[in-house]
Order: structure tokens, then C-alpha cells, then sequence
């Protein structure tokens, strides 16, 4: 019988540690999330089994220290050729669990990669923040707080608006920066975040790169308030709430690089975002996949099992392609932002106009496929025991954060059309 | 012009009651639900239910077909038909489930108490469940199904879930793990279609409170909150032999158009919702820093300009099913498949249109478009439940090819 394993991924790309890192994840995935997973929607607000699986992944099994090198107690991704394609890896098997968990666990490395990866590693920081990450086996969360009230993703929007939308100021004094702003719905926020990166402006209104500051502070810091999470769709393990940041002091070195840089590198963070995407759709449609595998299987039209209806196979052959289209799809973004020396700087224009375009795009094809998998199982599609729907809600949820789809085609127009005024 | 009267409806067919009805139940809905829901969310016991009984037994939408005599308000007409359309897609305007709800009962209505279709003696046992008193009466189907029984007698392909057999004192039904289209754990009548060993299906009208009737624990799905569903058991449940509404498939197809056009309306009401809210969030976001009102983006504006028309599209559509049901004449008059067919076509095509375009609301919301408090996600995980309880899509257009092209194996 078909499994997921029969699904292709380029091989060539697999990193040297994905046969050590795939069972342990594989493992991870269906004995501590997959049992309990049903029950998460109602554990939005509290995470009492939310928290679990989490901590296992991050703190018991040491995920969260990845990206630090491995003399601080890390295990050195940062400075990996296989960053990316391990990353991948990671979020493709979180997310066929649970796409929301994987949101959440991985953004706690998100802040991180603007510090971490080479070439642009800020050791100073790294050594401040290894003993939160790497000295525990509790879960540490990070947040990258980037979205206001205003204007929603026009802070995503860098190339066109150059951080002159940002209302979240850094002011120096001394030798410290005094940080006031209201950032919205960052992932793991809602009261979880336990280090903060925040997009700053040093300049309010200006269009200058140099202005552009990423700050981080400690949730503890004080003027740091994190109200309690949203109520969503879906996604229950991806607590989201509102930061507020009053004459919020830290010191100066906190910055993550400086003028310019910050700008530069937060484009990074866009890119590596938007292509990690890929890894949670991924790991989605494997899961719906088996579930549809099952079903198909053991349900009968006309006395025989539906996948032998001719109509009907024409929709599970749509998703197959699919599911094949969008791995390979993915794992080609991971190897392109794993190697910089081939394609060109992560945070290039060019490189987040690639980025957005393949998360657009595979988000909608697998949308697409699913929503028709859904109509296709009847009333059990939409039933929450046969767990497609779970996924069909949370996936939705991850093609709309980090800017949403009009950006993505914004930003992919602007790049390969050489649009002047978008 | 209110905003609902942009998107144009054939108003010149509907009777003055039919419009003050709709005028009604939007400013009540507006006042119990929608006014209600960001406190009290998909709250059944708080919202729900309440909501239900006020438009069921209070406004009176389940007494609506029933005769006089038996109390009910006689509007049992073809044109009937544009009521259903007007009422259900204020209702579903504030909350698709109570409409889905809704629509089962007056489809039921229709097919055994419309004039053209009125069955004396089964309105006689029945009505009175519907009329007396103040109570709301849940109706809930057990329609055929995709199954993992491959030896179930079948509907077009698809396995009968009861059985049943005729007797001396009537029918008993049998079935295991049986999942109606709602309200399993509270539906105070079912309308069963069952097998009938060597002979037609039969489709039988079972109270809730027969006993042998079993219900399982309520399971959680995408939408429907007022739809609190469970699977059933029937074991050896009796009913008098004039619950049986009809045999074969004529009365049966008459039914499920009726109840297509309560769904049709329900998703027409849930597009009403997404423009009123898109509306507001065109005219009040500002994007790009440049103080740029959302809606006057190109690409924004494009896409909210889609949604319109499909909103525009699907309201025709809606409104042209009922006036196939109030006329079929009109249309030919090629019978109840020919109704039931197109009833199908449409309601397949006005819930992918819903679900397409509430998904390009969604995405110009971006995080907004799935936080609860903006609402819209809600009408999001309806329209798509009602479209999984609707049936596949593939396979409906076996019907479609039936129809269409006399296929003879499908």
C-alpha cells in the first residue's frame, strides 16, 4: 500500500542529518500531537495539552537550539548548507501533525535567523540569548512582532514602502534604546513570547533603510505587555495577541545589526518566511493524504471503493499532483535560500519576489485540491474526527499571515515585470 | 437603495407579504443575532437555540405550508417558493446554520403540504408537531450516502442508510451509525429514506421520540453550529404506515429541490454578509501609507469587484430556482427530474461560488479575514459544511450528465 514516503522529494537536496532528523520528528508527530490534536481547538487560550508536544520538540528534544552554534550549546544550523532544507524537513512533519504547531514552534527560530545565519551572524546577541535557549528543556518562545494597527501588512511591504509606515519608534538614549509602539497579532504572542524581535523605526515617516532598526527585548523587560491571544479559525497553537511596548529600555547592542542592515536582513527574514510556508503546506497535504488514502479505500460507491469511480479519481489524481508539485515546489525554495553562493542573497529583491510567488502559488493550488477533498468525503469531510477540515482551516490561516496574497503578488509583479509603482 | 438592493432579485415577483417578511426578519436577525454574536459567538444554548425557536415557532416559518384547519398558515402556493428564497436568505444573512435549519423543515413543508403535493392523511398526523404550541420542531433527513457497507441497497450510487419493512402495524426501520444531514442529537423529526427489500425506496417521517431510536454524542465539525448532529441508531423503530409521505423517487426529488432552494437562499445570505463586510473594510482600511483607501487599489478593488459579481450572480440564480418551483410550466414543465436537476446544478454552483469568493475575502482581510471578531470566518466554515452535507461535487454531475446527455450507467 501507498504511504506517504512514496511521495517524492529531490534527494539530492537532503541534507546529511534528514535520516536522524526524519524518524525523530515522524515519532514526535504521531504519538505526542496526532492522538490529541482533535481536542486542540478548544485549548486555544490556555495550551494545557497544547504545551506538551511543544516542549517535548523544543525544549526536551533541543529543536530551539538549532541555530546556535555549537559552542554555545547549540547544534550549528546557522552556519549549515542545509539550514533550509532541514528546516523543511521540520516543518513538513510538525505540519502533518498540526500546521498551527508548526507555525508556532518555528517562529520561535524565525526572530533568530536575522542573527544567526551566516553571513550575517551578530555573535554578541547569540551569546546573550544561548543560555535562554540552550541552558533548559523548557519551551522558549520567540515572537517577531512586525504588524500594526495600521495599515496591516505595509511593514512586510519593504521595497515599496521602505519601513516609512512604521509607528513603533526606537529612540537612543544614552546607551540604551527606548522603544514605544502597539505591534499586532505576532505568533506566540498572546502571553507565550519569552524574547521579542521588534521592527522599529529611528526615524518616524522616513523612507530611509538606515532607520529601519530590529530590536530584540526579553518579555520580562519592563514596559512589555502581551494581552491575550485572538480567537481564530483554526490554528489554536499559534497564539496570537497584541504587544504593547512602553518606554520599553534595552541596551543599544540589542539592535540586531544596524543602519542599513536591519533592513537588509529583515528582507531575509521575509524571504525565509514565506518559503518555510511551503514546508507547513507541505506536511498538510501529506496528512490529508493518508486520511483521503483511507478513505477512499473504505468507502464504496456503487458497491465499489470510491478511488474506482472514474469522476472521483479524477479528483484524487488533481491532488496527488498537487501534493508532488508543491513538495518539490518547496524543497527546490529551501535549496535555493540553503545556497546563496548559486541564487543570489536571501534578502535580494529577486529572492522574495521567488519566495512569495511559490508560497502564492502552491498555497492556492493546495487550497484548491483540498477544498475539493473536503466536498468529496460529504458530510466527513467537514467532520472534525476525520481531521481534513482541521487542516482546510489552519492552511487557510497560513496563506493569509505574513502579508497575505495580494503582497505576494505584489511583490512578485514588482520583481519580474519591473514595476515601478506598485 | 440599501446595500442588500444592489445586487438585483426579480422584486416584482414577490407579494407584498413576502417582502415585509424579509424586511422583518433582516431588522430581527440584525437585533437577535448579529448584534448578539460578538458576545455570545456560536453559543447554542445562549444564541442558537433561542434564535431558532423565535423564527421557527414564533415568526412561524414552521407553520408556514400547513393548512388552516391544522394550524398553520396556509401559504401553501407554488409561489410559496419566493417566501422561502426572501426568508432563508435573511436568516442566513445572520447565520447560515439557522437558515440550513430552516430550509429542512420548509422543504419538508412543501413536499407533503404544498397544494400541488398535499397529502391529507400524513399532513394529519404531522402538522400538529409543527402547529401546536410554541414549540420549535427541529426536521432533519436521512438522505443516502457514500458508506462503508458495500451491500447497501443504493440511491444513484450511494447506500440507503435504513431500512425498512412493512407490516401489519405499520413500518419499522432499521440503520446503524446513521448520519443525518442535521441536529441528530435534537431533531424532533426525522424524514428517512429508506430501502425496502424487492420493492421502491420509501421515504418515512419518524418523531424523534420513537421509541428504538439512539443517539450517538454530538461530533464536532467545520461549521453549522446550530446544527448540533450526531450519528443514529435505529433499532426495530415503528411508525404508523401513514408516516410513509411517499414511494419512488418522485416525491422524493420534489423534496430535495425545495430543499435546494432553502440552501441556495442560505448561501445567498452568507454572500449578503461577506459584502457587508468587505464593504466596510474597503471603505475604512488605508494601505500602502500613502492614505489609500483600500477600495481604491487596482488590485483590491478588482477583486472586490469580483466578489460583487458573483454575489450579483448568485442572488439571480437563487431567486431563479424559485421561480422554477413556483412555475416549472414555464420552464417546460419536463417533470421532477428536470426541476430536481436544475435544482442541483444550482445550489452546486451558488456554494462553490460562495466558497470561492468568501476565500478571496478572506485573503483580502488577510489576518482579519479569519479572527472571529471580524466575523467573516464564520460564514467561511458554514458555506463550506453545507457544501460537504450537499454531497460531492463529482459525483453530483453524474446527475447533471443524466440529465443532460441520457447517459444509461452512471
Amino acid at each position: 500500500m501507498r504511504t506517504i514516503d512514496d511521495i517524492t522529494r529531490p534527494l539530492d537536496y537532503l541534507p546529511p542529518a534528514a535520516q536522524i532528523l526524519m524518524p525523530i520528528l515522524r515519532n514526535w508527530a504521531d504519538n505526542e500531537v496526532i492522538p490529541y490534536r482533535r481536542q486542540y481547538d478548544e485549548d486555544w487560550e490556555h495550551h494545557k495539552l497544547i504545551h506538551a508536544p511543544g516542549k517535548k520538540l523544543l525544549g526536551e528534544y533541543g529543536i530551539q537550539k538549532l541555530l546556535f552554534p555549537v559552542d554555545l550549546g547549540g547544534m550549528g544550523f546557522g552556519e549549515s548548507d542545509y539550514a533550509f532544507t532541514s528546516m523543511f524537513i521540520l516543518g513538513e512533519e510538525m505540519a502533518r501533525a498540526d500546521s498551527g504547531l508548526a507555525v508556532g514552534l518555528g517562529a520561535t527560530l524565525w526572530p533568530l535567523m536575522s542573527i544567526a545565519l551566516k553571513p550575517h551572524v551578530n555573535r554578541r546577541l547569540l551569546e546573550e540569548f544561548a543560555p535562554l535557549y540552550c541552558d533548559t528543556t523548557e519551551m522558549i518562545c520567540g515572537a517577531l512582532c512586525m504588524t500594526e494597527p495600521q495599515g496591516g501588512a505595509d511593514i512586510e511591504n519593504v521595497d515599496l514602502l521602505k519601513g516609512s509606515t512604521i509607528q513603533t519608534t526606537a529612540v537612543k538614549d544614552g546607551d540604551e534604546w527606548v522603544i514605544n509602539g502597539h505591534k499586532l497579532w505576532p505568533t506566540n504572542t498572546g502571553g507565550m513570547a519569552d524574547l521579542l524581535a521588534v521592527v522599529c523605526t529611528t526615524n518616524p515617516g522616513s523612507t530611509d533603510p538606515n532607520d529601519v532598526a530590529l530590536i530584540f527585548c526579553y518579555n520580562d523587560t519592563p514596559g512589555v505587555t502581551q494581552s491575550g491571544p485572538y480567537e481564530k479559525a483554526g490554528m489554536a497553537c499559534d497564539k496570537n495577541g497584541d504587544v504593547w511596548l512602553e518606554n520599553v529600555r534595552v541596551p543599544l547592542w540589542y539592535r540586531a545589526h544596524g543602519p542599513g542592515l536591519d533592513a537588509l536582513f529583515f528582507k531575509d527574514l521575509m524571504s525565509l518566511g514565506n518559503g518555510v510556508i511551503i514546508s507547513f503546506t507541505s506536511g498538510v497535504m501529506m496528512n490529508i493524504y493518508e486520511k483521503l488514502l483511507d478513505f477512499v479505500n473504505e468507502t464504496k460507491f456503487r458497491g465499489l471503493p470510491l478511488k474506482e469511480n472514474d469522476a472521483v479519481a479524477g479528483v484524487l489524481a488533481d491532488y496527488a499532483a498537487t501534493l508532488e508539485i508543491v513538495r518539490i515546489i518547496g524543497y527546490q525554495a529551501a535549496r535555493m535560500l540553503d545556497r546563496s553562493d548559486l541564487y543570489g542573497d536571501r534578502w535580494s529583491s529577486e529572492m522574495m519576489a521567488k519566495m512569495r510567488s511559490y508560497r502564492y502559488f502552491t498555497m492556492d493550488r493546495a487550497l484548491e485540491v483540498i477544498g475539493k477533498v473536503m466536498n468529496l468525503m460529504e458530510a466527513y469531510g467537514a467532520d472534525r474526527d476525520h481531521d481534513v477540515e482541521k487542516h482546510w482551516r489552519d492552511i487557510k490561516m497560513n496563506q493569509l499571515w505574513l502579508g497575505g496574497k495580494q503582497l505576494c503578488q505584489i511583490e512578485a509583479a514588482r520583481w519580474f515585470f519591473e514595476c515601478e509603482t506598485l | 437603495m440599501s446595500d442588500q438592493d444592489l445586487f438585483a432579485y426579480p422584486r416584482g415577483r414577490l407579494q407584498a407579504a413576502d417582502l415585509d417578511l424579509a424586511a422583518s426578519l433582516q431588522a430581527m436577525v440584525q437585533k437577535e443575532v448579529m448584534d448578539k454574536r460578538l458576545e455570545l459567538k456560536e453559543d447554542y444554548d445562549g444564541l442558537l437555540k433561542p434564535s431558532l425557536a423565535r423564527l421557527m415557532a414564533e415568526v412561524g416559518l414552521q407553520k408556514m405550508f400547513w393548512p388552516e384547519k391544522l394550524g398553520g398558515e396556509e401559504h401553501n402556493e407554488p409561489e410559496a417558493a419566493y417566501t422561502v428564497a426572501a426568508a432563508l436568505e435573511q436568516i442566513g444573512r445572520a447565520d447560515v446554520g439557522l437558515a440550513f435549519l430552516a430550509a429542512h423543515s420548509l422543504a419538508l413543508q412543501a413536499a407533503i403540504a404544498a397544494k400541488d403535493s398535499y397529502r391529507e392523511e400524513l399532513c394529519a398526523a404531522v402538522a400538529p408537531l409543527f402547529c401546536e404550541g410554541n414549540r420549535p420542531l427541529i426536521v432533519s433527513f436521512v438522505l443516502p450516502a457514500m458508506s462503508q457497507d458495500g451491500g447497501a441497497p443504493e440511491w444513484r450510487g450511494k447506500g440507503i442508510q435504513v431500512r425498512a419493512k412493512s407490516g401489519p402495524d405499520g413500518w419499522t426501520l432499521t440503520g446503524k451509525a446513521v448520519r443525518p444531514t442535521c441536529s441528530g442529537a435534537d431533531a424532533g423529526l426525522f424524514g428517512v429514506l429508506c430501502a425496502v427489500e424487492g420493492e421502491e425506496p420509501a421515504f418515512i417521517l419518524v418523531p424523534g421520540d420513537s421509541p428504538g431510536i439512539s443517539r450517538g454524542q454530538e461530533f464536532k465539525k467545520t461549521g453549522l453550529a446550530a446544527s448540533r448532529n450526531a450519528d443514529l441508531d435505529f433499532k426495530g423503530v415503528k411508525v404508523p404506515a401513514a408516516n410513509c409521505a411517499w414511494r419512488g423517487e418522485e416525491g422524493f426529488l420534489n423534496l430535495l429541490s425545495w430543499f435546494y432552494l432553502g440552501l441556495a437562499a442560505a448561501g445567498v445570505g452568507a454572500l449578503l454578509a461577506d459584502y457587508e463586510i468587505i464593504k466596510e473594510w474597503g471603505d475604512n482600511r488605508v494601505i500602502k501609507g500613502r492614505g489609500q483607501v483600500f477600495k481604491e487599489n487596482p488590485l483590491t478593488a478588482a477583486l472586490m469587484g469580483e466578489i460583487a459579481k458573483e454575489i450579483a450572480v448568485d442572488r439571480l440564480l437563487a431567486y431563479n430556482l424559485a421561480d422554477i418551483l413556483s412555475d416549472p410550466q414555464a420552464y417546460g414543465d419536463d417533470g421532477p427530474l428536470a426541476v430536481f436537476t436544475s435544482a442541483l446544478m444550482l445550489v452546486h454552483h451558488i456554494y462553490v461560488s460562495a466558497e470561492y469568493t468568501i476565500h478571496r475575502t478572506m485573503e483580502l482581510m488577510a489576518s482579519a479575514g479569519y479572527a472571529k471578531e471580524w466575523q467573516l470566518e464564520r460564514y467561511w466554515r458554514d458555506v463550506k459544511t453545507v457544501q460537504c452535507y450537499l454531497g460531492a461535487y463529482e459525483l453530483a454531475k453524474h446527475d447533471f450528465a443524466r440529465w443532460f446527455y441520457h447517459t444509461k450507467t452512471l
